[in-house]
C-alpha cells in the first residue's frame, strides 16, 4: 500500500513539480528521501536554499511523514534537531495529505510563523517583542547556513 | 567551546551536623573537574548567601559543573565537613553552546535551584542551591551583545574580578588540593564531548550528551524514545540524568515499585475472595463453598456444583430435615414420602410451569446437564428460579434447557459484576483441587524460574493450591507471597525488554502482544506461559499488575474487534480510517485490500483477502476494507501468538466460563478494581466549556463519589480506555499524543448520552438540567457497552 503510493507521488512530483520545492529518494531506499524548499522571497530565508529529510512510516499516508530540516534555520517552529511543529504532520495529518501538499505547508510556515504554538520559545519571544532582529537572525543564518 | 558565567547564589536549608553550632559553610565549584572556584565562607548559618560569580572557559554544553558544599570549621576533618553536592550538566540547562548560536542568539541565562545530594560516603545532607548559568559572548562580540543589558554587564565584570580573585586565592585555600580527588567520586558518568553540530546520534547518547554507563536509547514502533537500563534489565520513558548516581537511580525506581506494589495489593473484587481471609478460607476448604459468605444467588450457584453450605431460610411446606445418628442431614418430603440427601433450598430439582402455569413438573437439574455457555441461575426473593443469559444480557423464567414458554414478570436484567464474579467462582471448573502446588522462584530471576517451574506441571496440578517460595525466604504463602510473585512477574513477562509485549501506541502502560515477537525463536512457548500465568492468577484470584489494550480483552472473549478498538491501539492509524470512512476516497486514495508490514527493515505486502492487492479499494467497498485492515491490525498480526496465549490461558480457565463477563469486566477480573482517590481525580481534571464551579459538574462529581469503585473503573474505562491510574495518580494520565490530564468538555443535547474520546482522555458532558438526569445517563453512557456513545 505505501509503496506503491509513495511511487505515485513520486511520479506525480516529476510531472508536476511545486514551485520552490523539490523532492526524491535518497537511495535506493524509497522510504527516505530528501527534499528542498527554496526561502520564500518575502521572507528573512530568501536567498536560502534548505535541506530537509523525509521518512515514510510503513502505514503511510494513515500515519504522517517524519519531516525535519538538515540545514540549521532560525525559526520559532523549528527547533535546533530541525524538528518541525506543524499541526498537519501531527493530529491534523489526514490520508489525503502528500508531501507536495506537506512541503508548500512549510513553505507558507516560513513566511507566516505560527509565534502562538512555538517549538522554541526565546525566539517566538523574539518574534513577537522585536520582529527587526528576529529577521536580522534569520537572514544571518540564512547567509551562514542555507546560501 | 565557549564560555560561561556561574553565579552562585545561595544555598539554603543546609544539613545541620552539630546540635549546638552552625557551619562556616564555602562551595567549591569545577567544571569537569577542573578550573576549580571557590566562594568565601559564610559565618555560622544554614542558608548561606554567596552572591558570586564565576567564568569558566572552554566549556561545552557536555560538561558537568560540580558545586560542593563544604563547612569551613571542619574542613580538614575527615569528612571535610561536607555539606552536600550539586552536579549540573550545562548542555541540560544552556542547550548547545555552539558559538554561533550564542554570538546570534540572545544571551541564555537561567536560574536553577537544584537540591544537594549525597557523595558516595552516604552522610545525610539536605537544603538547596540557587545558582544562576549564562552565556558570555567571548571576545569580539562581547560588546555590542553586552550592551543590551547592562546588568549583564556588571555581572560580567564582576565574573572576571571574583575569577581572579579565586585563582590567586587558589593556591592558599584547602578546596583546592582535595577538589580534584573529590571530583573523582561525586562525578558519576563519564564524559564524552559529542560533536555538537552532528544530528546522528548512537543509542547511547543523543543532544543531551552520553547516558549514563548501561543505559540505551530506543526508539519504540511509534517513534517513541524510551530508555533501556542494561543494570537492571527495565526500561523507562524518563530519560536517566547524570546528576542521579546510580543508587539514587535505584532507589527511585525501587521507591515507584513500592508505590506499585501499594495499588498492586490494594485492589479488589466484589463477590469476596480477595481479602486475605476470604482467600485463605476458601483455600483451605477446597471441597467446599469457595465463597465463604452465601447469599440465595450463590447457593442457587452453588446448587448446581453440589456444594454444601447451610442457613438458607425455611424449607418448602412438607419438608423437614433430619439427621442420621452419624450427624448427617437428610430430607424428609413428607408430601412425596420420600428422603432425599439433597436439602430442596438448593434447588436441585427446576420447576417448570406448564403453559396455564397449574402444573408443576419436577426434574433433577442432573438430568438436564449443564445450562448453556452464559447463562446463570438465580433466585428471586421468593425463592423462584429464573435464568440470566448474559450473552444477550435477559433474563427469563425459562430453563433455557426446556422448550421455553413466555412470561413477561422476570426480573429486569441488571448488569452485577459481582453476581457474576460469584456465578464464575462458583463453576466447578474454577474449584480448587485437593493437594498442593509448590512453585519456588528466585526474586531476581523471577521470570525464568516461573517459566521453568510452571511449565513443568501440568495445568491439574496448577488448580493445587499455590504454595510460592521466594528462594532464601522464609515465610509461608498464605497468600502476601503470592500475591507478591504475581506483582513481581507481570512486571517481568509483560515488559517490553522482552519483546513479548509492547505499550501500545496509546499510552505508555496499555500493552499489547508485540507483533515482532518472533525475533525471540521460544516466543510461542512464552505465551503459552504467560497465558497460564494470567488464567493462574483469575484461577487462585490474584491481580496482575498489567492492563491490555481493549482489543485484547474483547479477543480473549471471541468478541469482534472493531474500528472503536483501533483508537485504543494506534489512535493516528485510527483517525486515517476514520477519514476514510467519512470523506470520498475516489481518486484520491490509491488503496487496494493489502496491508504493508515492515519486519526487521524488510517491507512485507499482506493481502487483506485473496488476491487482495489487486483490487481497489472504492467509496463502495471501503467499509469492508476498514473493518479488514482492522481485523488485520489488531488481531491476523499477531494470531499465533495470541492462539499461544489463549492455549495457556484455556487450561486453567474453561473458554464458555470467562464468557460472562464483557472485556471491560475482563480487565477487572485480571487486573482488579484499584482503590480511586476522587479527591486527587478532581484536583487534576482539566474543563473545557466548564468552570469548576458549574452545576453540572459539581454534579458530576457527586454522582462520582457516590458510585462504587467498579462504576468509577468503568468510567474511567469508558473515557480513557483503561481501568489503569498512573502510578502516580490522575497527574500522570497519558494519551495518545503525550500527557492528557481527564477532561470535561461541556458538549452535546441534554437529551444524549455522555460520549467520550479515548485519545483525549475526554469525556462530552451535555449540560444536564438536574442532578437525576445527569447521573443516569452517565451511568447509562458507562454501562452499556457496545456502540456506546462515542463516534
Amino acid at each position: 500500500m505505501s509503496l506503491k503510493r509513495i511511487t505515485k507521488e513520486l511520479n506525480d512530483l516529476g510531472r508536476d513539480p511545486p514551485t520552490s520545492c523539490s523532492a526524491g529518494p535518497v537511495g535506493d531506499d524509497l522510504y527516505h528521501w530528501q527534499a528542498s524548499i527554496m526561502g520564500p522571497p518575502d521572507s528573512p530565508y530568501a536567498g536560502g536554499v534548505f535541506f530537509l529529510s523525509i521518512h515514510f512510516p510503513t502505514d503511510y499516508p494513515f500515519k504522517p511523514p517524519k519531516i525535519s530540516f538538515t540545514t540549521k534555520i532560525y525559526h520559532p517552529n523549528i527547533n535546533a534537531n530541525g524538528n518541525i511543529c506543524l499541526d498537519i504532520l501531527k493530529d491534523q495529518w489526514s490520508p489525503a495529505l502528500t508531501i507536495s501538499k506537506v512541503l508548500l505547508s512549510i513553505c507558507s510556515l516560513l513566511t507566516d510563523a505560527n509565534p502562538d504554538d512555538p517549538l522554541v520559545p526565546e525566539i517566538a519571544h523574539i518574534y513577537k517583542t522585536d520582529r527587526a532582529k528576529y529577521e536580522a537572525t534569520a537572514k544571518e543564518w540564512t547567509k551562514k547556513y542555507a546560501v | 567551546m565557549s564560555k560561561i558565567t556561574v553565579k552562585l547564589v545561595a544555598a539554603e536549608s543546609l544539613y545541620k551536623r552539630d546540635v549546638f553550632r552552625s557551619p562556616d559553610p564555602f562551595s567549591v565549584l569545577t567544571i569537569d573537574g577542573s578550573q576549580t572556584k571557590s566562594t568565601a565562607a559564610a559565618r555560622k548559618t544554614l542558608n548561606p548567601y554567596w552572591n558570586e560569580t564565576f567564568t569558566f572557559t572552554g566549556v561545552n554544553e557536555n560538561g558537568i559543573l560540580t558545586i560542593q558544599v563544604f563547612d569551613q570549621k571542619k574542613f580538614k576533618k575527615k569528612d571535610q565537613g561536607f555539606l552536600g553536592v550539586v552536579n549540573v550538566r550545562i548542555g541540560d540547562v544552556l542547550g548547545h553552546l555552539d558559538e554561533d548560536s550564542i554570538n546570534r542568539g540572545a544571551r541564555r541565562e537561567e536560574t536553577i535551584t537544584r537540591d544537594l545530594k549525597r557523595s558516595n560516603d552516604g552522610m545525610a545532607v539536605s537544603g538547596r542551591l540557587i545558582l544562576v548559568l549564562s552565556t558570555a559572548p567571548s571576545g569580539a562580540h562581547t560588546s555590542s551583545h553586552t550592551a543590551s543589558s547592562s546588568a549583564q554587564a556588571s555581572d560580567e565584570s564582576r565574573a572576571h574580578a571574583s575569577t581572579h580573585a579565586a585563582s590567586s586565592n587558589s593556591t592558599s585555600t584547602p578546596a583546592q588540593t582535595v577538589a580534584n580527588t573529590l571530583q573523582s567520586g561525586t562525578t558519576s558518568a563519564p564524559i564524552t564531548a559529542a560533536a555538537a553540530s552532528s544530528r546522528q546520534y548512537s543509542s547511547f547518547e543523543d543532544q543531551y550528551g552520553r547516558l549514563p554507563p548501561g543505559w540505551e536509547r530506543r526508539t519504540d514502533n511509534f517513534g517513541r524514545t524510551y530508555y533501556v537500563d542494561h543494570n537492571t534489565r527495565t526500561t523507562t520513558w524518563k530519560r536517566p540524568t547524570l546528576d542521579q548516581t546510580e543508587t539514587e537511580r535505584g532507589d527511585q525506581l525501587n521507591a515507584n515499585t513500592e508505590l506499585e506494589r501499594r495499588q498492586h495489593r490494594g485492589r479488589t473484587l466484589p463477590g469476596g475472595g480477595n481479602s486475605e481471609s476470604g482467600s485463605s478460607i476458601a483455600v483451605q476448604s477446597n471441597t467446599g463453598s469457595s465463597t465463604p459468605t452465601v447469599n440465595g444467588t450463590a447457593a442457587a450457584a452453588l446448587a448446581a456444583t453440589g456444594a454444601t453450605t447451610s442457613g438458607l431460610g425455611e424449607l418448602p411446606p412438607g419438608w423437614e430435615q433430619r439427621f442420621t445418628p452419624e450427624g448427617r442431614a437428610y430430607f424428609v418430603d413428607h408430601n412425596t414420602r420420600t428422603t432425599t440427601w439433597v436439602d430442596p433450598r438448593r434447588q436441585q430439582y427446576i420447576r417448570t410451569y406448564g403453559p396455564a402455569n397449574t402444573t408443576i413438573q419436577q426434574q433433577p437439574v442432573s438430568q438436564l446437564g449443564p445450562l448453556p455457555s452464559g447463562w446463570e441461575m438465580r433466585l428471586t426473593n421468593t425463592a423462584r428460579v429464573y435464568f440470566v443469559d448474559h450473552n444477550t444480557k435477559t433474563t427469563t423464567w425459562d430453563d433455557p434447557r426446556l422448550p421455553s414458554s413466555l412470561d413477561q414478570n422476570v426480573p429486569q436484567y441488571k448488569r452485577d459484576f459481582r453476581r457474576k464474579v460469584i456465578y464464575f467462582r462458583s463453576q466447578p471448573a474454577l474449584r480448587i483441587l485437593p493437594g498442593q502446588c509448590h512453585i519456588k522462584v528466585r526474586r531476581k530471576n523471577i521470570f525464568e524460574d516461573a517459566y521453568q517451574e510452571i511449565m513443568r506441571q501440568t495445568p491439574e496440578d496448577l488448580k493445587k493450591r499455590l504454595m510460592i517460595k521466594f528462594d532464601g525466604e522464609e515465610g509461608l504463602d498464605y497468600g502476601g507471597v503470592s500475591r507478591e510473585f504475581f506483582f513481581l512477574l507481570s512486571h517481568e513477562m509483560f515488559n517490553p525488554f522482552y519483546c513479548l509485549f509492547e505499550y501500545s501506541a496509546h499510552d505508555n502502560y496499555t500493552i499489547q502482544i508485540n507483533p515482532k515477537s518472533g525475533i525471540n525463536p521460544e516466543h510461542l512457548n512464552y505465551f503459552k506461559f504467560i497465558g497460564r500465568v494470567v488464567g493462574l492468577g483469575v484461577f487462585h484470584r490474584r491481580f496482575l499488575d498489567a492492563f491490555f489494550v481493549g482489543a485484547l480483552y474483547k479477543m480473549m472473549l471471541h468478541k469482534k474487534v472493531v474500528l472503536q478498538d483501533m483508537e485504543g491501539v494506534d489512535a493516528e492509524v485510527y483517525n486515517s480510517l476514520k477519514w476514510i470512512l467519512e470523506n470520498s476516497i475516489d481518486g484520491i486514495l490509491d488503496l487496494t485490500f493489502s496491508a504493508d508490514d515492515e519486519t526487521f527493515g524488510e517491507v512485507v505486502t499482506v493481502d487483506l483477502k485473496p488476491d487482495g492487492r489487486n483490487i481497489e479499494v472504492t467509496d463502495e467497498n471501503k467499509k469492508e476494507y476498514v473493518e479488514l485492515f482492522t481485523q488485520w491490525k489488531t488481531c491476523s498480526r499477531v494470531q499465533e501468538q495470541f492462539k499461544a496465549f489463549m492455549d495457556g490461558f484455556n487450561e486453567l480457565i474453561p473458554e464458555d466460563l470467562v464468557n460472562v463477563f464483557d472485556e471491560r469486566e475482563l480487565e477487572l477480573l485480571i487486573g482488579g478494581i484499584a482503590e480511586i482517590d476522587v479527591e486527587d481525580w478532581k484536583k487534576h481534571t482539566d474543563y473545557r466549556g466548564y468552570q469548576e464551579s458549574d452545576e453540572t459538574v459539581k454534579w458530576f462529581w457527586k454522582a462520582i463519589s457516590e458510585w462504587d469503585n467498579e462504576q468509577r473503573a468503568r468510567l474511567l474505562q469508558f473515557t480513557t480506555g483503561t481501568s489503569r491510574i498512573p502510578v502516580n495518580g490522575f497527574k500522570d494520565l497519558q494519551g495518545s499524543d503525550g500527557p492528557r490530564r481527564f477532561t470535561i468538555e461541556k458538549a452535546g443535547e441534554v437529551q444524549q448520552l455522555p460520549k467520550s474520546h479515548t485519545c483525549f482522555n475526554r469525556v462530552d458532558l451535555p449540560p444536564y438540567g438536574d442532578y437525576e438526569t445527569l447521573k443516569q445517563k452517565l451511568t447509562l453512557a458507562v454501562e452499556e457497552t457496545i456502540g456506546f456513545g462515542q463516534e
